[in-house]
């Protein structure tokens, strides 16, 4: 029998002595979404990294051109698949704003409510998922567990777990459900007392200290410059929020903290979105106090809000309101504006221009992960490889709505 | 809050501002092609101004107006809380000739946002380090979100990448040989 | 020019206008249902009521009326100015008129609005005119309340039928009596009229006849409600999926004014409509002109033919090479056709004057039809004037027949299938000729005798410029893809110019049109040379 390296030349076996390139994704699993970094290494430290993003566009902007307003919140639904109802709402404000009309006040609470639960499972999402990249499982299914109550809820009241499609212009599909506060209020401790136990697991866990506390710095100029908000911004020291620098809704009733790291590290903002949690929970808590139980939720415009289904059956006004809702959909009256909210993962902005029609001229989202992942391929040079894993995990990339 | 920043503008720029608006709450400059880079400068560098996030850019298209594009971008600033959107106006009627100036050196995050607006309208930044497409690949014909871009267009079959950027450990001849099955590139006749 | 004030705006008049008519000059809606521009006053419908201002130093005119106070909770006398509609008051110098700034005027628009939805049928899923329905449109600009009646509705008989065209539906009528009006005033056949009073009126056509002038489809058309709907449209398309073209009839020398709406996804028209020309059709086309867009898609000739039987381009333009190799150019005749384009027209006048060098041109069409003193022509070819001007020398049709029959033409080179005079006189004469080779875009008597016959696109598939009977340059636009595989017959005229050997280089319309005299190359729907 011949030897198997009978043929090899001398020199073959031997390392490559100049850089190596690395190809990590677009299919990877510690890549959520699909994204493909390019790495450039020496032995196992990053000397460049080329982040390319684009594996999940779908067109979203161009496909809002199309359809009319009102088709646009599906799509919206798919952009941050981890907390819709964020969106939902943001892009509502926005034509909302195009338009010149304000929901009424139980509305405006009721978004508040349902965002903030959306923004309380988006991070629990985003840090169990992250966990688990580093090894620690346990802890991912804790705060799984944590998210799907809260998706029971938003089941309960919309219909679907994840692609609610709830918002509308002026208004929500539904008014709340009659058991929507009780469920929130008995939902809300149970979640905090699994996000404790999660806590216990992970914040003395010597590996996962190790792999997130001084890994993946920036600087709060530098984020800035890099158009950064939210958690990844906050985590640097930078107190921003637009719920607190703009209010919109009814925030500015309510009262809550902006937690705020200091080094700017994963670690910092992994704490911060731990922070967010509770202080989405006192958000909610007061908001679901001031609420009223009863009244309007949709605003009392027949050319913006669609009838009750019984007088569309049987009236000629109620018909009329219908289709005319929903053959030519809402006229926005021409004109332009950049409506913005704090997303789970910092500023969402909803750029609209309408040329009167019932199609929308433009929409453009601002995603907040654009910006953010823009700065990865920074982050992550001069660091050894696995630390991209935490890196890229702290920062919440969201691929349907970077992607657009 | 933010009127005062279009005050700022007109008597820094004078007739370089073409055109100012507010409304829905949004201040809005319009300012000539040739000046973008200046004002954006000025902008984040002036105390009264100090617009240090660059929040968004992007471009719309009026294919009836001559300049055809609008470019648009939200500035915000942390410190003083105030926001304006700045517009400028390129292209001829044909989609070309649309150019304007990088502004990746005033604020670095406006390089992935500048090739997002290169990629979907095809707009020119000129001075941009790295100007080439984000969300769509390399050989895409066209630029989507114009107006004249159909939606149900169908794009050109991409040939098989030869040598495009192809990874050194993944070559056919590297590495561990068993259990992977070894494609030649190139085409099948 | 003398002008009023109409909410604050100074609106200029001509003597004898009245409010509508001067504002809707000026572009501005004041909302009516029963007031038509190119109709009589019949001020029935009130949508179209407005506050006027005294004269300086008379008093306002006031209505007593009784309110409902809720605090009370009894009727109170109170007054409110009295409106008066503005489709009836002419207007005077320095009017005052609130249409929109007045909160009366829209208080009565909504209740109007109100008690015409009264009885209204929930017709809106199935009726052919929710999309462009005026009820629908003013509920949201004006009223925008909910329905307050919860009895039953005035029932009234459904899907009567008028005549051969037009299906009437009581229910959704508002008895705003523009049909009545039309048929009477326009198409002068008093026809229709109003039966019974109040909720229970209802239009009818004269005892013992049917609604069947040359109009009948116009009712349809200025029908502001769904109440009327032509037979040939009905339930065909939902008018929020088409696409309108600005086109022209082809039925006739008129050559009116017309958008085709065409279903883009399918590309297929559906209805042919009048657009508004005040010197040409003004408001109005005829029965025949409104069906003819179904000649788009009916009988046509959609592949090449030789001898009758269907055949490749390529075979066929081989045939016509090898059909007029070594033929002597004087025995060569081209025939014009009125029924197609000016460009097309003026290419093949290219092709036998300057490169084939024959002088034998000849001009085919439609024989001559049936006439009205409305806007029925008697010739029915819509650009005869077109050919005229193009090739004064061009002799009629006869000439040719004679010609072939003597042996002087043995080639013909022609445009179109339609061919005047009886059908019994062509056989011998055609069958003469050694090669017919026409490019037309329907079967007919033309493409059945010819040797080689191209498919040509219709009016819809191509833009063109007729030159209608009043020698006004009037152009076409394209609506719908070329079906099948026909082409701008300009275009198969260059390309059989090409196969014979000449330099016709036309490739786009543009280029043809470059070459046309400027003058009827730029037509904007006005007389040539006026």
């Amino acid at each position: 029998m011949e030897p198997i390296d009978q043929e090899l030349e001398e020199g073959e076996l031997e390392l490559p002595s100049q850089p190596m390139s690395l190809n990590m994704g677009p299919s990877h699993p510690a890549m959520h979404g699909t994204v493909r970094i390019v790495m450039e290494l020496s032995g196992e430290t990053i000397t460049k990294a080329d982040v390319q993003i684009g594996y999940l566009h779908r067109g979203f902007e161009k496909m809002c051109e199309r359809g009319n307003w009102t088709q646009v919140f599906p799509y919206v639904d798919r952009c941050n698949y981890a907390s819709p109802m964020l969106n939902n709402v943001g892009f509502a404000l926005a034509v909302e704003k195009l338009l010149g009309v304000t929901v009424p006040e139980r509305c405006q609470y009721y978004r508040v409510v349902l965002g903030e639960l959306a923004r309380i499972a988006d991070h629990l999402t985003s840090q169990g998922a992250m966990a688990m990249e580093l090894g620690a499982f346990t802890p991912m299914l804790w705060f799984i567990k944590g998210r799907e109550m809260i998706y029971d809820i938003m089941e309960e009241e919309t219909g679907a777990r994840l692609t609610h499609s709830f918002g509308r212009v002026g208004g929500m599909a539904k008014p709340p459900s009659d058991h929507f506060k009780p469920m929130v209020a008995q939902v809300l401790p149970r979640v905090l007392s699994i996000l404790g136990e999660a806590e216990a697991l992970l914040l003395q866990n010597r590996i996962f200290m190790d792999r997130l506390q001084g890994v993946g710095k920036i600087s709060a100029a530098d984020a800035i410059a890099l158009g950064w908000t939210g958690p990844c911004l906050r985590a640097t020291g930078v107190p921003y929020d637009v719920r607190k620098a703009h209010p919109y809704l009814v925030y500015d009733r309510l009262a809550f903290d902006i937690p705020v790291g200091q080094e700017g590290d994963n670690w910092d903002r992994f704490m911060v979105r731990i922070e967010e949690i509770r202080q989405s929970v006192r958000i909610i808590e007061q908001a679901l106090e001031q609420m009223a139980d009863q009244g309007p939720v949709n605003v009392d415009d027949p050319r913006i809000v669609l009838p009750p289904k019984d007088e569309v059956y049987s009236t000629i006004e109620g018909t009329i309101q219908h289709f005319k809702i929903v053959m030519e959909g809402i006229k926005v009256p021409a004109g332009e504006a950049y409506g913005y909210t704090e997303g789970c993962n910092g500023e969402l902005g909803f750029y609209l221009v309408s040329d009167g029609s019932g199609t929308p001229y433009r929409v453009r989202i601002r995603p907040p992960c654009f910006a953010i992942t823009a700065g990865l391929g920074g982050l992550v040079t001069g660091l050894m490889i696995p630390d991209v894993v935490p890196t890229f995990g702290s920062l919440n990339m969201i691929g349907g709505e970077c992607d657009h | 809050m933010s009127r005062k920043l279009i005050e700022i503008l007109k008597e820094r720029f004078g007739a370089e501002v073409l055109e100012t608006k507010s409304e829905h709450g949004d201040e809005t400059a319009v300012v000539e092609a040739r000046a973008w880079g200046k004002v954006a400068k000025f902008l984040r560098e002036d105390p009264r101004c100090e617009m240090d996030m660059m929040v968004d850019l992007c471009a719309v298209d009026y294919p009836n107006r001559e300049p055809r594009f609008e470019v648009v971008m939200h500035l915000h600033s942390i410190r003083l809380n105030h926001r304006l959107r700045l517009k400028a106006r390129v292209g001829d009627s044909e989609g070309d000739h649309a150019e304007l100036e990088s502004v990746t050196s005033v604020w670095s995050g406006a390089n992935w946002f500048e090739r997002e607006t290169f990629d979907m309208m095809g707009i020119v930044f000129t001075g941009h380090p790295d100007l080439r497409r984000i969300l769509m690949y390399p050989e895409f014909v066209g630029h989507p979100l114009r107006k004249d871009y159909p939606a149900d267009r169908i794009q050109p079959l991409v040939p098989f990448r030869e040598g495009y950027e192809k990874l050194p450990p993944f070559d056919h001849f590297e590495g561990m040989s068993f259990g992977r099955q070894v494609f030649r590139s190139g085409k099948v006749d | 020019m003398p002008t009023f004030k109409l909410d604050g705006r100074e609106i200029p008049f001509e003597k004898g206008d009245t409010i509508i008519r001067a504002a809707h000059r000026m572009g501005i809606d004041i909302p009516h249902y029963c007031w038509h521009p190119g109709l009589s006053v019949a001020a029935n419908c009130r949508m179209c009521l407005v506050e006027i201002a005294p004269p300086p130093g008379q008093r306002p005119m006031q209505l007593d009326i009784l309110e409902w106070d809720a605090e009370k909770h009894d009727y109170v006398v109170a007054k409110k100015p009295k409106l008066q509609p503005a489709c009836q008051i002419a207007v005077a110098e320095n009017m005052e008129v609130k249409s929109e700034s007045s909160p009366e005027v829209e208080k009565a628009r909504s209740q109007v609005q109100e008690l015409l939805l009264l009885n209204h049928p929930v017709d809106c899923p199935i009726c052919d005119q929710a999309g462009e329905c005026r009820l629908q449109d003013y509920w949201l600009e004006h009223q925008g309340t909910k329905k307050r009646m919860r009895d039953e509705p005035v029932h009234k008989p459904k899907a009567v039928v008028f005549g051969p065209t037009i299906v009437y539906d009581a229910e959704r009528c508002i008895v705003c009596t523009r049909c009545v009006r039309f048929s009477a005033e326009i198409a002068k056949d008093p026809v229709l009229d109003e039966r019974q009073r109040g909720n229970l009126t209802e239009i009818v056509v004269s005892p013992g006849r049917l609604l069947d002038h040359d109009y009948t489809l116009m009712t349809e058309h200025v029908c502001p409600v769904g109440a009327l709907t032509s037979s040939d449209f009905r339930f065909k398309a939902r008018v929020w999926f088409l696409r309108s073209a600005r086109t022209l009839c082809m039925g006739c020398a008129t050559g009116c004014n017309a958008y085709l709406d065409y279903d883009p996804r399918t590309m297929t028209p559906h209805r042919h409509r009048p657009r508004e020309n005040m010197a040409v059709n003004q408001y109005w086309m005829c029965d025949e002109g409104m069906l003819s867009y179904t000649r788009v898609t009916g009988d046509r000739l959609l592949e090449a033919r030789i001898a009758g039987r269907p055949s490749t381009f390529e075979a066929a333009l081989a045939e016509v090479k090898r059909l007029f190799a070594g033929v002597p150019k004087e025995s060569i005749a081209c025939v014009l056709s009125a029924q197609h384009s000016y460009e097309s027209n003026f290419a093949l006048v290219e092709l036998a004057s300057k490169f084939i060098g024959t002088t034998a041109l000849f001009t085919s069409g439609k024989p001559k039809g049936k006439r009205d003193d409305i806007l029925i022509h008697e010739d029915k070819n819509p650009n005869t004037l077109g050919v005229k001007k193009l090739a004064p020398s061009a002799r009629p049709f006869d000439q040719l027949l004679e010609g072939l029959l003597t042996g002087t033409y043995t080639h013909v080179i022609a445009l179109g299938t339609d061919l005047p005079g009886q059908p019994e006189l062509l056989e011998a004469p055609l069958s003469r000729a050694a090669a017919i080779v026409t490019m037309a875009s329907h079967d007919g008597p033309f493409v059945r005798r010819a040797s080689v016959a191209l498919p040509a696109s219709t009016w819809a598939e191509t833009e063109g410029t007729y030159i209608n009977s009043r020698g006004m340059a009037q152009r076409s636009e394209r609506a719908i893809d070329p079906k099948g595989e026909s082409r701008p017959a300009w275009e198969l005229v260059a390309l059989v110019g090409r196969t014979l050997g000449y330099a016709t280089e036309w490739k786009k319309l543009k280029a043809v049109r470059r070459e046309m005299e400027p003058e009827a190359s730029a037509p904007a729907d006005r007389p040539v040379g006026a």
